[in-house]
């Protein structure tokens, strides 16, 4: 009898002494901040890319792409991140998601486009996981000291009224250099849980409202720029325009 | 009996945690990044090793990879070719044309998608296909790991690479992935240019070469930059010469009619659209597009000067597409060409390391 019950301790040994570790429980809480491409007359709608929308001049307009850089982002002293990046297409709605606690952030400040004080460093410096290096970065940075696009935003429109669907007109902001970068500023902001540890804040990006701001776009004769000598006026428009349609959701 | 129990439960606790008899830990190989390149993502499960690397190589000019033992990887990337194929097709064992021109195996270890349609996420996963694929290397996994067995080097090349005996697919591609993810070009005359303009700094040798920059060269990568020049940067840029992305670039299609990206994600939006090659050492990767259709640099640069074909998922960013293309005149043709030229790294191609260890 002492003998089973020795060779049952020792075969016990053998299963707990090769037992892997049990896993460590993460006591992290973790944030997120999505933004909402919207459309529609009254901003509602979500924007989906490459569908048909009308745009208020009433052009059929496709959107082909919508990417932005946010940097600095904070509260007062209270640093969120460096970096965080948007694209639509490949990204979806996510712009941010990163450890820190939600109640030190009920406002959020920050610059629409990348800071003067990061825009013309080493692309390939940045860590890995930055938006900012250049392998995350990709078609948003210039590839030379210009630095980064800040924000693009393509697509297609069909300007011509003959009944015939034909997006053969493209339209391409593609807004960059230190003096476009603007600020971001949003104030009493709504975090919801998500989960046990995530709490998510919803910002909106109103993209009718970016053609049909306080300086409406015509895409038909507005349609390009790259923020190069003499595209200076829709340059500011554009840059105008946009951060105007990011607020709160 | 009790004696029995007593030995078999010895027995149980000595060999429960027995490691394997026979090991051997392969030697970590550090990859030479350019300084001014971002760092080279390897996955976890293929970490470079010195005995990877190495029999990676032997793999890549194996022509046993091939059902008659005539064709190697190098077969269709040749190092002289900057790892491409000069003919518009390449052709299989069967003597089988594929449709789509050779990619250059340039600076691959960056990439998150591949082939002309990014139908492969991994590197290792893309090195599959072509063994296997009957109008390539037309050779099953199961017969290339036999014959690769039948050879007492290779048993041996493995056991080192992978510090444990035994030949697969799996180990194969992640040995062949290993070596394509040393084939690394950073030192053309363009990559001291783009450390110039983005005020990085410049070793003596560096020094020396961009003196030897001249001024047709500047001028025609400023045109290659200009939105109302050549408006090449925008899908060609930074030091990999390319962006992340699929694009319609306003080629004709041709009889085959091939929709690119389309082919893998059934969605029309991708239609026509291909991955956006590197333009590195493009003086070298003759023929042109995933078709190999243009068989100059000239041709390459008369199309985005005047042969855009537009269609409705050309890419926005080709912006003149509607009036034809850029309209180069011939001194400005004459200028991109010369800065094009630049991209060339002679030291890549001749690089000892990546030639045939035979």
């Amino acid at each position: 009898m002492r003998l089973y019950v020795f060779v049952a301790i020792l075969s016990l040994m053998c299963f707990i002494s090769c037992k892997k570790k049990n896993h460590v429980e993460d006591n992290k809480n973790y944030l997120e901040i999505d933004l909402l491409a919207l459309y529609g007359g009254n901003g509602n709608e979500e924007l989906k890319l490459d569908s048909v929308y009308i745009s208020p001049e009433g052009y059929k307009i496709k959107f082909t792409d919508i990417k932005c850089f946010f940097t600095m982002l904070g509260n007062g002293n209270n640093i969120l991140t460096e970096a965080a990046y948007y694209d639509l297409r490949e990204k979806g709605a996510k712009v941010l998601s990163i450890e820190g606690d939600y109640s030190k952030f009920s406002s959020l400040q920050g610059i629409i486009g990348v800071d003067s004080a990061l825009n013309h460093n080493d692309p390939a410096e940045f860590p890995n996981g930055s938006p900012l290096n250049i392998s995350n970065a990709g078609t948003m940075h210039w590839g030379w000291n210009t630095g980064y696009i800040f924000f693009n935003i393509e697509g297609k429109a069909d300007t011509l009224d003959d009944g015939v669907n034909n997006f053969n007109h493209n339209f391409s902001f593609h807004i960059g250099k230190d003096q476009y970068a603007r600020p971001l500023n949003l104030q009493n902001l709504t975090w919801s849980p998500s989960g046990a540890k995530t709490h998510v804040v919803k910002w909106k990006l109103d993209m009718y409202k970016f053609l049909h701001g306080l300086s409406p776009v015509d895409l038909k004769t507005e349609f390009l720029t790259h923020t190069a000598s003499g595209q200076q006026v829709l340059t500011e428009k554009i840059t105008t325009n946009f951060s105007q349609s990011i607020s709160p959701f | 009996m009790n004696k029995f129990f007593g030995w078999f439960a010895i027995t149980l606790l000595i060999f429960s945690c027995k490691k394997d008899n026979t090991r051997y830990f392969p030697t970590p190989y550090f990859l030479q990044i350019p300084s001014h390149f971002p760092d080279m993502m390897i996955p976890a499960d293929n970490p470079m090793t010195v005995e990877g690397v190495e029999l990676g190589r032997f793999l890549f000019y194996e022509k046993r990879l091939s059902g008659d033992n005539t064709q190697s990887c190098a077969s269709c990337h040749l190092p002289s070719a900057s790892f491409s194929d000069p003919n518009q097709f390449s052709t299989g064992i069967d003597g089988i044309q594929g449709t789509r021109h050779s990619m250059a195996i340039i600076n691959i270890g960056w990439e998150d998608f591949f082939f002309w349609d990014g139908r492969e996420t991994t590197l290792e996963s893309q090195i599959l296909e072509p063994v296997a694929n009957p109008i390539e290397m037309h050779q099953s996994w199961k017969q290339t790991v036999e014959k690769l067995n039948a050879d007492v080097t290779y048993r041996n090349r493995f056991f080192k690479a992978f510090g444990e005996e035994g030949i697969d697919s799996t180990k194969a591609t992640k040995a062949i992935a290993q070596f394509v993810r040393t084939l690394i070009s950073g030192e053309s005359k363009f990559d001291v240019m783009y450390k110039y303009e983005n005020n990085m700094n410049l070793t003596s040798d560096e020094q020396a070469i961009f003196q030897s920059v001249d001024a047709e060269e500047w001028a025609g990568y400023d045109l290659f930059k200009s939105l109302n020049g050549a408006d090449c940067f925008h899908c060609h840029n930074g030091p990999l010469m390319r962006v992340k992305k699929f694009s319609n670039n306003g080629l004709i299609p041709h009889a085959t009619d091939d929709k690119g990206r389309a082919t893998v994600t059934n969605n029309p939006e991708d239609n026509y659209k291909f991955k956006v090659p590197t333009l590195r050492n493009i003086a070298l990767t003759a023929p042109y597009m995933h078709d190999g259709r243009f068989t100059t640099l000239d041709e390459v640069i008369e199309h985005y000067s005047s042969g855009i074909h537009m269609s409705p998922t050309i890419d926005p960013l080709i912006e003149f597409g509607s009036q034809g293309g850029v309209q180069l005149d011939a001194q400005e043709k004459y200028l991109l060409k010369k800065f094009l030229l630049t991209l060339t790294d002679q030291r890549f191609i001749t690089n000892p390391n990546f030639q045939d260890p035979n």
